[in-house]
């Protein structure tokens, strides 16, 4: 039975939108054998029948000068599809058919999606599609992408041409070799073009005669307005998201406030022991509430980002930071997740899907760890205050942020070669496509699907990851002294003060690895022997204020002002926290590369500890 | 003349490309060929160029740009 689709088409070609639209959650993501480039499988039922869909990896061309280009062409030479379903644009119809033309010595069954017929309606190009099916020998579909009701159509004709399928009649004649490698690509490039320009004679109109920039676009593209206006539509963009997601993390921290004391009150009294009253009472419903917040901006990030990227935004602002960021081996497109760090890491994090590939998506997260979020803001401040005067706390901050650029730049060297290899690395040609009226239910749909996925995934992750730091700080007397971590903490103490790090502060710094906002309270109850490290930690979000000015004397009795400054920069450049743990490891689907990382972040916040303490120790 | 001579505004074709196969595949597969006519859009310094042809919006990083023979029409 003939079932296997596959989607072909250029970056923009609307590709991904098709896939969603066909499979909705039905989905599945890997990685392609021996490759970091991400493989999308689904499927869909139509009359009762199933059907797969695969989403080849976007790329211009299949001549293979990518990772991309060459499973793709793989994938349709061995026959791994039974219909190739081509995109092309048809605001760009000459542009984009080159794909076909690259196809068309495949000879493999195909239809062709004359994808964004809205936006060539827009700019009044008539297509005569049915001239164009007519020469091509395969049917061709006028389609708009992003609205639901051509769906039908489409599922309809993949059935038909399933059972009974066509292949290109017309394929380009290519010019024997002609000298050198580069002269044979080019000579068969341009009769490929060549044939283009053939198969659409008559099938549009003349073509623009002079292009001019929209007003919008000339204030985009200028260097330097542009660069503003780019990064003051991302910083609102980023605001955007998070008052969208606002009502639904309040929702969130709701969930332990319910949950916590009828759960507490019921197990008690059914004498269950405290280890299984302290997990259901206090970490199941916080690691619900973690997930709730995690998806909630998830959800914001995409449906902003969604936006940008739909009306082409993203592509501007690619274009205005490309030059920036290619020294960091990174794409200008980076320049969204980068400033999106600073407000969340998760939220920076899930930004990186709008890279065009893995290696670049997963190097751009490790750079995405390095920026500090908004938490470390509200406690960086706080601890440095009780150590330092004011105008040297603004020198610390100003010493921070300068590492942020040291450590994105290590992190691209150390990470770099191998994610995005130098042979890898080209400079940016891409096309900026024109303006699309955004599609809003269809963007709501995909922010919805991805902030669903990431809740079910993450839901797992989290618990884990929280029953085991519940081991560590687990007391059943209250007192910090009988957890697990002040055994160890103090028992590696030795080691610790190599890096400046006492156990209180070490703690401290593990508990930044778990939750940034959890510092505070895991500091106030290490070194005041207020309440639990667990409520603390679990509960940070809505426990009381701790009281700082109690903290700050008890601290700068028993912490230097070396050992302060040495454990800010632990803090800040530790792991961010566990749920853009979580979300780079469920964005990747890599264990290995967001164990490395992880590793690698705490490595160098201890690193840096160490550096930091004993210059500070013979300075201050 | 190098495509990153060219004036905004200033209409164009492309007469050589200059570069390995893989350079070549890159450049064609995205729509600039020998004998490709452009329009010049903004040609600003430390950025990409915008070129526009076959009816798209195109940005050319300058190190490539620069292996873009071009001449004005």
């Amino acid at each position: 039975m003939k079932d296997r689709i596959a989607l072909l088409g250029q970056p923009n070609s609307g590709k991904s939108t098709v896939y969603n639209a066909l499979t909705g959650s039905r989905q599945h993501v890997g990685n392609w054998p021996g490759k970091t480039v991400e493989k999308n499988d689904g499927f869909y039922t139509y009359k009762g029948k199933r059907y797969t869909v695969t989403d080849l990896p976007g790329s211009y061309g299949l001549s293979g000068n990518s990772d991309e280009e060459i499973i793709t062409a793989d994938f349709i030479k061995t026959g791994q599809a039974d219909l190739v379903c081509i995109l092309v644009d048809a605001s760009q119809l000459e542009r984009s058919m080159y794909m076909v033309a690259e196809f068309a010595a495949m000879s493999k069954p195909a239809i062709l999606l004359l994808n964004m017929m809205d936006v060539a309606r827009s700019q009044k190009k008539e297509i005569d599609h049915v001239l164009l099916a007519e020469r091509l020998g395969i049917p061709v579909l006028p389609f708009t992408a992003a609205e639901s009701s051509g769906y039908e159509a489409l599922k309809e004709l993949l059935a038909r041409e399933l059972e009974s399928p066509h292949s290109l009649r017309s394929v380009p004649k290519l010019p024997k070799e002609a000298g050198s490698a580069a002269e044979t690509v080019h000579a068969e490039s341009e009769a490929k073009y060549l044939w283009v320009r053939d198969m659409l004679a008559g099938v549009t109109g003349d073509r623009q005669a002079h292009f001019e920039l929209s007003r919008r676009d000339r204030r985009l593209l200028s260097p330097v307005l542009g660069k503003f206006l780019c990064f003051g539509t991302i910083v609102v963009g980023f605001l955007a998201a998070m008052i969208i997601c606002l009502p639904l993390m309040g929702a969130g921290s709701m969930i332990p406030q319910l949950l916590n004391k009828p759960i507490f009150n019921l197990l008690t009294s059914w004498n269950v022991h405290p280890w299984l009253v302290s997990i259901f009472s206090i970490i199941l419903p916080n690691t619900l509430y973690f997930c709730v917040a995690m998806s909630g901006f998830v959800f914001g990030v995409n449906l902003v980002f969604g936006y940008l990227e739909e009306i082409g935004f993203l592509a501007r602002a690619a274009y205005q930071f490309d030059s920036l960021l290619s020294g960091l081996g990174l794409q200008g497109k980076a320049i969204c997740p980068i400033l999106m760090g600073f407000g969340c890491t998760i939220g920076g994090t899930c930004g990186t899907r709008v890279m065009d590939n893995w290696g670049q998506r997963m190097l751009t997260m490790a750079v995405v760890w390095a920026v500090p979020c908004a938490s470390i803001w509200t406690i960086i401040p706080v601890i440095s205050s009780m150590f330092f005067t004011p105008l040297q706390t603004m020198l610390v901050i100003v010493g921070i942020l300068l590492y942020v650029v040291v450590l994105m730049t290590v992190v691209s060297k150390v990470f770099g070669r191998t994610l995005v290899p130098e042979n890898a690395r080209s400079g940016m040609i891409m096309e900026l496509p024109p303006y699309h009226k955004p599609h809003w239910k269809h963007i709501a749909k995909e922010a919805l699907l991805k902030a669903w996925d990431i809740f079910r995934r993450a839901l797992r992750t989290v618990t884990l990851i929280s029953l085991l730091f519940w081991v560590f700080s687990y007391s059943g007397s209250g007192n910090v002294a009988d957890s697990l971590l002040y055994k160890v903490g103090t028992a590696i103490e030795p080691v610790t003060r190599i890096f400046g790090l006492g156990w209180r502060t070490f703690m401290g710094f593990l508990s930044s690895a778990f939750a940034k906002q959890a510092v505070l309270g895991v500091l106030n109850v290490v070194f005041v022997g207020d309440g639990t490290v667990l409520d603390a930690t679990f509960r940070s979000a809505f426990s009381v204020a701790t009281d700082n000015a109690v903290l700050g004397n008890a601290m700068t009795e028993a912490v230097s002002k070396a050992e302060a400054l040495a454990f800010m920069c632990a803090c800040t450049f530790n792991i961010p926290c566990v749920m853009a743990l979580s979300t780079t490891y469920r964005e990747s689907h890599s264990l290995k590369w967001t164990v490395r990382i992880a590793a690698f972040y705490v490595c160098g916040a201890l690193v840096l500890s160490c550096i930091v303490y004993h210059i500070a120790a013979l300075v201050l | 003349m190098k495509l990153t001579d060219m004036r905004p505004e200033q209409e164009g074709r492309v007469r050589k490309l200059e570069g390995d196969a893989h350079f070549i595949s890159r450049i064609t597969s995205i729509g600039i060929t020998e004998g490709t006519e452009f329009q010049t859009i903004r040609n600003d310094r430390k950025m990409p160029v915008l070129v526009y042809l076959r009816e798209t919006l195109i940005a050319v990083n300058r190190p490539d740009a620069e292996r873009i023979e071009v001449e004005a029409v």
